[in-house]
């Protein structure tokens, strides 16, 4: 189930080794955060800092790296890896895996949104532009007309002339107008087509979402009958220490040390000495929890 | 008033943000969809979305339907006729056969 040993170099040099790597007579300045951050580290890390050479941790090590009495737990979380670790099987493993082929097959067409936006906007000038056009000419109409009543035959040449130009520009404009409604209707249907398969990668995700959900539930459930038993014999063990009662009750620190013991954990937990102490020692520790150690 | 359609996970989550904070603009909200008041504030909201999530946003500016005024007598009426047909299992083409009402498929090629 666990891999054993553990490899630990200090800044100063000092060297541990073996699946118990005890630094309570250490004197050394080298804090539980610190031996943490170089298990999640890995190798190489910087000369002042400790380094550890030992296997990753896997999504339940965060949960249980380091078992102190302050520590946070949220245990259906913690459990729901520790189910996911040991490979158990549920009932949503088919369908999220078809899920997510069908969302990494899934080819949403892209659309221009620069593009679409530049249409809106010259659709909507164009617009605008026409509805300008439009009084302009019918404000010249009544010019003319107005004129032609004044008998005045040079102004009414005038007003004509204008008339013809405002006419003019606005069968251009009308022109324009259609052209940018049409180059709009073009660029709309072409997103709403986009739009099918945005809505299917959407209905996608929520169901991966789903199916994730209902997995996590299940690796849970799967592990908890286990998990009762290992809560009790740490209990038992534990004798009402650190606030937990010889009864059913968990504590955080209680329900930590029961999850470790249940997970297959190969990259070493930083344990609180005095969790150790209550425990029966480090070699009590390590066989109930079953996996790697550094006590500090 | 503006209907506003999301298309992906966080457009839906900001439009239901938004939808929170902003009650008073909100005419109805359906899951990754709702409708706003037609007034400045409504726009900005939509322009907002637009902006932030550009194809994943869809808005339409809608109005009331008024059957008298935006559908032809002909279909009004064939509706009417169906929905207070005698028996209920009549699928429309065939209560449509041999009377005066449109037929469906010529009803969906024509634009209202």
């Amino acid at each position: 189930m666990t891999g054993g040993t553990v490899r630990l170099r200090l800044p100063d040099g000092a060297e541990f080794e073996g699946p118990i790597v005890d630094l309570r007579g250490v004197d050394a300045d080298v804090s539980p955060a610190a031996i943490l951050a170089a298990i999640r580290a890995g190798c190489p890390t910087r000369p002042d800092r400790p380094t550890v050479y030992a296997p990753p941790p896997t999504r339940v090590h965060t949960h249980v790296c380091r078992l102190s009495p302050e520590i946070p737990l949220d245990r259906r979380a913690a459990l729901a890896a520790v189910g996911a670790a040991r490979g158990v099987e549920t009932t949503s493993d088919a369908d999220l895996a078809a899920a997510k082929r069908s969302l990494r097959d899934l080819s949403v067409p892209t659309v221009d949104d620069a593009e679409l936006r530049a249409a809106r906007r010259r659709a909507a000038e164009a617009g605008s532009e026409t509805e300008r056009l439009r009084e302009r000419v019918a404000t010249l109409r009544g010019r003319v007309a107005a004129r032609r009543v004044d008998g005045d035959d040079d102004a009414v040449a005038e007003a004509e002339t204008a008339l013809s130009e405002a006419t003019r520009e606005l069968s251009e404009a009308s022109t324009e107008e259609v052209a940018a409604t049409q180059r709009l209707a073009t660029l709309e249907r072409r997103a709403d087509r986009s739009r099918d398969a945005r809505e299917k990668r959407l209905r996608l995700e929520d169901r991966i979402a789903n199916r994730r959900r209902a997995r996590r539930a299940a690796h849970a459930d799967a592990v908890e009958p286990d998990f009762r038993d290992a809560r009790g014999r740490i209990g038992s063990a534990l004798g009402g220490r650190f606030g937990t009662c010889g009864d059913d009750a968990g504590t955080p620190l209680r329900d930590a040390l029961a999850v470790a013991a249940v997970a297959p954990i190969r990259a070493p937990v930083v344990v609180d000495p005095d969790v150790v102490s209550a425990l029966g020692g480090p070699e009590a520790t390590f066989e109930r929890l079953d996996a790697p150690l550094v006590i500090r | 008033m503006l209907l506003v359609v999301t298309y992906s996970r966080r457009a839906r989550e900001t439009l239901r943000n938004a939808c929170r904070s902003h009650e008073g603009t909100v005419v109805r909200r359906f899951g990754r969809a709702a409708l706003l008041r037609e007034t400045e504030y409504g726009a900005f909201l939509a322009c907002r979305l637009r902006e932030r999530h550009a194809g994943d946003v869809q808005v339409q500016r809608t109005e009331p339907f008024n059957e008298f005024a935006d559908v032809p007598d002909a279909v009004r009426e064939a509706a009417v006729a169906y929905a207070r047909r005698d028996s209920p299992h009549t699928p429309y083409d065939r209560f449509a056969a041999d009377t005066d009402h449109p037929d469906a498929s010529e009803m969906r090629g024509s634009e209202l």
